[in-house]
């Protein structure tokens, strides 16, 4: 079907649209998006995209504008593509790439539109347009919630001081008061708990949903008190945010958790929050007003603002955090409550809290509340609107409040930013209730790393777009809120535990399915099986599974279930770590209600000392410095804590580890790595040789590239075989057995029931897309739910080749090649499952070759951030992003360029050398050889790499490469936005795959119509002969090894930068940028003597799942139910 | 109501001198800042003065008043306990009258020819109620003055009805209590340092002292006020000048001087100043 340039619809369509987004009409407001794009043409929903573009151009009103942006983006992106063809291939114009990446929105989308005007509709086109108008309405949505922050009274001035000598704030005179005994300066300490809700009623706490559709917008949460079961003696506050004056003109930051502590003389300083780990003090200060935003950038020194706010000229402020060692990413909001903690020390400090001891006032919470949203932003990151939970006593409903006309929000949203608390007090839920869950309940942390981000940007647009089931599921997340709440009252524990159950299996998965994982669904399995219905039931904390979670057992068996559950989580992450990324062991907490909220003590005299923990962190620093130069408090400070340790009233142990060097605990894994490197196949030699042309600039980001005079164009349309539209689910058995004359699809059923052909899958590499250099196992990681239960990328690709071979009768042999950190683990895994009972054989083809990773060099770092495009980010991230790499280019510098990478776990510190090396592996390990000798009649083998879920042996394409009569049939697709990575070319008149770093420039990609999904069809005689091998020659390993060096060394060597996640502390992980080599297996197709051949193949086939963000829009779009109809489970 | 006393107050710890230092006033004549705060009372009519001194400085105080010394009555805070007790200790002197009241580290310059104390004593008079001048103050200058929350009197462009003070306020709580329509963002209404109090407003201060025993500022107690009865906040056509912040003297002169028979002179003067600054920066070498 062929869809004209400038099509027209009836109007009254176009209308149903508008009358939705714009309707006060409840029912018609919340129409679904299905339900709109029922029954309408590609040209009909054209004509609606035509006029929604107009719309939310025209319209003033914020949330019209917004929701007219996600259905546009809904519609270029789920709907479109599913009703016209794709076989019309096209280009996506540079230009309008750029302006995505550079956040110009509207001018990407009109450009984009004139293309799509010109030419129709193509994929190309289509989903740059999606991902315009998907980022355009979460811009607009963050812009808003911006200018809220900003307009909420108390929070206005601090956008307008940019003047130290102007700053209307006063240090709390008590705070100078100098104790005449001791001669010390009193300690302001705010002690605050962290949150647990009950229930978000499918995530309603996002900002963006709450200003929408207030009335919907309910959580209910409470305030606790954390701790670790085993360690701690009794819970108790978990966050700790400290104040005092000092006695030198400088604002001084501890973090005693993260171990960082910084003194600061510059404002601007206070700007960087990605320098040092201090980024939420910094906000804190910014946010509480104690250094205006409005200071950002004024060049002026911390003394000059300390002398206005103490009224001296000699004294400055410490600021100090201290959480209880709760993990990051526990969902209970312990940064937001920090942040609250330390905002609200320093507006109690500063007088804008009347109080300078005890709790706060409802207006003050709400004052604190909002800082802590400001703070947020500032810091880059956003909570929802319950997060600073911890700053309320006891267990609250918070719920938005439509806009009145005294809001800076009104006839902007339907709501206001900030939420109402209403405490559900002790006449409501009675002392008894609470007893009863705090014995029911147990609270844990699951240990996964993960990133919530992208599911809170799913249920924005769900909700915006009004997704059916997803809104039916909202509705009735909202009906088990209110029976949460009924059950509390009536102190029916049990009853909650049904709902949050019911809430977790129900409404949330429906709305998010990636709310859960195998990990959490096994351990509730396994508290079923154990004790029956004395497991009352599972809760979800914040906005995933995984980390922070609750179960809940009858009180009786609270006792027993305790340790049985940090002994079978702890089993069960061992068990799944190689498969699920986990960022320390379990931990099981005690929690208690607290009903007092954020409060504050002022110490004095004796009592004014700061924690052991603190002093770990800078008796170092102050020991190294001669004791003349310390100011008097120090020097005090130091006597006293002599005299403590002398006394025996602290252990000096701490003291002794930080200022004494420790056995390197690191010794060990440097004689792992080395062990690894040399079982491994690690060439010494050629790593030494690859430093050195780091160094020297031979190798390099801007050495990958081609020379600038390399002619780059398009292919023609008969350069490949357009095989679109052979469709992967047909029963081709059929239709073979009829026909009388040979052909492709014959050819192709013949070789597969004959058993020429094997499915090799390159698991290998260690998916840092995926886990985002999490190292794990990416093939193991059970990445969505197939048939009832989560499935990994290894079993659904053996359920294809089970389903072929059921279909055709025949075995398929499948072999998975790994590496050097995928291997143990997938073989230890596949014996586990038995293989998942696949008929035909299954090989893993280990890896033979590695490498080290190196730090790199200054020159790549720039190149690669600077000279290569990257989406910027919005603002705020932005400027982060700019601090984070500075402080990593110093890293770079300092710890060495292109010096080994060994400063992580030695899994951490390798790299598979790029998929070139897969093929090679299979002949030097012996696989190829022993499949040989196992299944002679072997002819051809399938690769694809482990995210190209849609690629199954297709006896059509088969008998296409068979008739072709080629050494290699490569399969590309039609280029879509994200598709980035080269393509199919001609290179100075050649036609082959050329990879994205080779290009000599970034916009010659968006010439290519063709993107390289890695699959390959492969003709093993003749991919040996490239090798000057036959089949007999596969038991020399010296001819094969000879053969592959000759091979590699025609290959080019691409240098690559990628992110590498190193953990510490509680669940805390840094990223590292890390510099590798790799051979890619593209390259193959620029062999001279080989032919190849390029089969143009269905997007459904072809696309790879690169990131978790992804699978919702793959779920959406169709892909997943595609795929799973390639399976027999 | 007839305004016929003033009292003033002098015995703020460590602002007990600053009346007593010496201006050049508009008529180029040299006299104390206490002599120019009681001529400002003088031309309102007032007829009686108090002024509240700390214990021994009614010496200095007599010379510093001049001409004036025969129509003042010294009445000495035994102990520092406050603004608030400050003025309490003229309970005697005011009797049953309202009050005119000025602070004695602020001097007054009108921008019309009424002086600003007879500017809101015409109010008072007419309104028959306390009366407070206040002046449109940027947020950064919160840290030292009582500010109002208050709205606009209908038909006056310059009255308002006070609903709420607090002293010295953080622009956190100024933003979100005491904004005032009419004003630029991040203005507020502060305290001129002038008031006209009513008996009515002793007894609360005579309250406050009774049942909290500690310092308490006039604020605090115009904030009692303002919730039981009608009070007002007049908006002054002039200028107050705080002598006790740094350069304070300094900038009250310049401005009696620019306002007065000298001002060709001192902005020669000035001129002068500026022409030479470069060389002297240059000699210095800063």
């Amino acid at each position: 079907m062929n869809v004209p340039a400038h099509p027209k619809a009836p109007i009254s369509v176009e209308n149903i649209w508008i009358d939705t987004i714009v309707s006060d009409d409840e029912a018609v407001r919340n129409r679904s998006l299905e339900s709109l794009c029922a029954g309408i043409d590609a040209n009909g929903l054209l004509a609606v995209a035509d006029r929604l573009d107009t719309f939310r151009k025209e319209s003033d009103n914020l949330y019209h504008r917004v929701r007219a942006q996600f259905y546009l983006a809904a519609i270029y992106r789920f709907f479109l593509p599913k009703v016209f063809c794709e076989t019309q291939t096209g280009l996506l114009e540079f230009d309008a790439y750029q302006h995505i990446l550079h956040r110009r929105f509207n001018e990407a989308i009109d450009v984009l539109l004139v293309a799509q005007a010109n030419d129709g509709p193509t994929l190309a086109v289509t989903s740059a347009l999606a991902k315009a108008y998907h980022q355009i309405g979460f811009q607009t949505l963050a812009d808003q919630v911006r200018r809220s922050v900003r307009t909420v009274r108390g929070n206005q001035w601090m956008f307008r001081i940019g003047h130290p000598s102007d700053h209307p704030l006063r240090l709390h005179k008590r705070l100078m008061e100098v104790d005449p005994h001791h001669r010390s300066f009193p300690i302001l300490v705010e002690r605050t708990s962290v949150r647990m809700d009950f229930s978000h009623s499918g995530w309603s706490d996002i900002f963006f949903l709450g200003m929408d559709y207030p009335e919907g917008a309910r959580v209910v949460n409470a305030a606790i008190n954390l701790g670790v079961y085993g360690r701690d003696e009794a819970p108790r506050p978990p966050v700790e945010a400290y104040l005092r004056v000092i006695d030198r003109p400088v604002l001084r930051l501890v973090s005693v958790d993260l171990g960082a502590e910084a003194e600061l003389t510059e404002i601007d300083d206070i700007f960087d929050f990605a320098k040092d780990y201090l980024g939420l003090l910094k906000a804190a200060l910014i946010a509480s007003g104690v250094v205006p935003p409005a200071m950002e950038g004024c060049h002026r020194k911390v003394s000059e603002l300390l002398k206005t706010l103490t009224g001296r000229a000699d004294l400055g402020l410490e600021v100090v955090s201290q959480v209880n060692d709760i993990p990051k990413g526990s969902r209970l909001a312990v940064s937001t409550n920090l942040l609250g903690s330390l905002i609200s020390v320093l507006m109690r400090a500063t007088g804008q809290v009347e109080q300078l001891e005890g709790g706060l006032s409802e207006p003050e919470r709400r004052l604190v509340t909002a800082r802590a949203i400001l703070g947020e932003w500032l810091g880059g990151s956003g909570g929802g609107w319950q997060d600073s939970g911890g700053i309320w006593p006891g267990i609250k409903l918070i719920h938005g409040c439509p806009a009145t006309p005294d809001d800076p929000e009104y006839g902007i949203s339907r709501g206001r930013l900030m939420p109402q608390h209403v405490e559900l007090d002790l006449q409501r839920v009675s002392k008894e209730s609470r007893e009863k869950l705090q014995k029911s309940l147990i609270l844990v942390y699951g240990g996964m790393a993960q990133n919530v981000g992208p599911i809170l940007e799913m249920v924005t647009e769900k909700y915006l777009v009004r997704s059916e089931k997803e809104w039916e599921a909202r509705l009735e997340a909202t009906k088990i809120l209110d029976q949460i709440i009924d059950a509390l009252q009536d102190g029916d524990i049990r009853k909650v535990g049904e709902l949050t159950t019911r809430n977790f299996f129900g409404p949330l998965q429906t709305i998010i399915p990636w709310c859960t994982n195998r990990f959490t669904e096994s351990i509730i399995e396994q508290c079923r099986v154990r004790f029956g219905e004395q497991f009352w039931g599972f809760w979800m904390l914040g906005g995933m599974s995984g980390g922070g979670m609750g179960f809940l057992f009858d009180p009786s068996i609270q006792n027993i279930a305790r340790p049985w559950l940090l002994e079978t989580l702890v089993a069960t992450k061992r068990a799944m770590q190689t498969r699920l990324p986990f960022a320390m062991d379990p931990v099981v907490y005690d929690f208690e209600i607290n009903d007092r909220g954020t409060w504050s003590t002022l110490l004095t005299g004796e009592q004014a000392v700061l924690a052991d923990g603190y002093y770990s962190i800078v008796t170092p620093k102050w020991l190294k410095r001669d004791m003349r130069e310390l100011s008097p408090q120090t020097q005090r400070e130091l006597l006293q804590l002599s005299s403590k340790i002398r006394l025996g009233n602290t252990s000096s142990s701490w003291l002794l580890d930080r200022i004494l060097p420790q056995p390197p605990k690191t010794a060990e894994a440097v004689s792992n790595l080395k062990e690894l490197l040399q079982s491994n196949g690690f060439d010494r030699e050629q790593h030494e040789q690859i430093r050195n042309d780091l160094l020297t600039g031979r190798l390099g980001l801007s050495q990958n590239r081609l020379p600038s005079q390399t002619s780059i164009s398009d292919v023609e349309l008969d350069d490949v075989i357009d095989l679109r539209l052979a469709n992967d689910s047909d029963d081709l058995k059929r239709s073979v057995d009829s026909q009388s004359s040979p052909n492709a699809s014959s050819l192709g059923y013949s070789a597969l029931v004959d058993g020429r052909v094997a499915v090799v899958t390159l698991a290998a590499g260690v998916g840092s897309r995926w886990t985002g250099g999490a190292g794990v196992v990416k093939g193991l990681y059970p990445f969505c739910k197939f048939n009832g239960r989560h499935r990994s990328f290894i079993e659904l690709h053996l359920a294809k080749s089970r389903k072929i071979s059921e279909r055709y009768r025949t075995l398929i042999p499948h072999v998975f090649t790994t590496g050097y950190m995928t291997h143990e683990p997938m073989a230890k895994h596949l014996d586990e499952a038995n293989r998942y009972d696949y008929p035909g054989p299954v090989y893993l083809s280990p890896g033979k070759s590695v490498g080290l990773r190196t730090v790199p060099t200054a020159r790549d770092l720039q190149f690669f951030w600077e000279e290569t495009s990257h989406q910027i980010l919005d603002e705020q991230q932005q400027k982060i992003r700019a601090g984070l790499h500075i402080a990593l280019m110093n890293w770079a510098t300092t710890v060495g360029e292109a010096s080994d990478y060994t400063d992580n776990v030695p899994m951490q510190c390798m790299h598979p050398v790029g998929h070139w090396y897969e093929i090679p592996n299979m002949l030097r390990n012996g696989l190829l050889h022993q499949m040989l000798s196992e299944h002679p009649q072997l002819q051809y083998l399938m690769l694809h790499n482990i995210d190209t879920l849609g690629a199954t042996v297709n006896p059509k394409m088969l008998g296409q490469h068979i008739q072709s009569g080629s050494c290699l049939s490569f399969e590309v697709i039609g280029r879509r936005a994200d598709d980035r990575g080269g393509g199919l070319a001609r290179v100075d008149g050649k036609l082959r795959l050329v990879e994205g770093l080779a290009l000599p420039r970034e916009e010659e990609e968006f010439k290519l119509s063709f993107y390289n999904t890695l699959t390959t069809w492969i003709d093993i005689d003749q991919l040996l002969s490239l090798f000057k091998l036959k089949r007999s020659d596969l038991e020399d390993t010296e001819l094969v090894d000879a053969g592959i060096r000759k091979l590699a060394y025609r290959l080019p060597t691409y240098i690559t930068i990628k992110d590498v996640k190193k953990r510490w502390g509680q669940a805390q992980e840094d990223v590292f940028p890390v510099a590798q080599f790799e051979k890619l297996w593209g390259d193959m197709s620029t062999l001279p003597e080989i032919r190849c051949e390029y089969f143009a193949v269905s997007t459904m086939r072809g696309q790879q799942l690169k990131d978790p963000a992804e699978l919702d829009g793959w779920v959406r779009d169709g892909s997943a139910a595609y795929v799973n109809s390639l399976c027999s489970w | 109501m007839k305004i016929q006393k003033a009292l003033i107050t002098a015995a703020g710890p460590g602002q007990n001198s600053l009346p007593l230092q010496r201006l050049v006033d508009r008529d180029g004549v040299e006299k104390s800042a206490l002599e120019m705060i009681i001529e400002e009372v003088d031309a309102s009519g007032i007829e009686s003065i108090a002024i509240v001194i700390c214990p021994g400085d009614e010496e200095p105080y007599r010379k510093a008043a001049g001409k004036y010394v025969d129509r003042i009555t010294f009445v000495t805070q035994p102990v520092a306990k406050g603004y608030g007790d400050a003025i309490l200790q003229t309970r005697d002197f005011v009797g049953n009258d309202s009050v005119l009241h000025l602070v004695g580290d602020h001097l007054y310059l009108s921008s019309i020819s009424k002086r600003c104390s007879q500017q809101l004593i015409e109010v008072a008079e007419s309104e028959n109620c306390p009366v407070s001048a206040v002046q449109a103050t940027r947020e950064s200058m919160l840290p030292y003055f009582g500010t109002v929350a208050a709205n606009r009197v209908p038909r006056h462009d310059t009255l308002y009805e006070v609903k709420r003070v607090v002293e010295k306020p953080t622009p956190t709580q100024a933003e979100q209590d005491l904004t005032v329509a009419g004003l630029r963002s991040g203005t507020y209404l502060c305290y001129f340092g002038m008031h006209v109090l009513t008996p009515s407003v002793f007894k609360v201060m005579t309250s406050i002292a009774s049942r909290a025993n500690r310092p308490f500022s006039l604020s605090e107690a115009m904030n009692e006020v303002a919730s039981r009865e009608r009070y007002l906040a007049c908006q002054i056509q002039g200028t107050r000048y705080n002598i006790g912040v740094k350069y304070g003297l300094l900038n009250t002169q310049l401005a009696l001087s620019l306002s007065g028979v000298d001002r060709d002179h001192i902005l020669s003067e000035l001129v002068e100043q500026l022409a030479v600054q470069p060389t002297l920066s240059r000699a210095t070498g800063s």
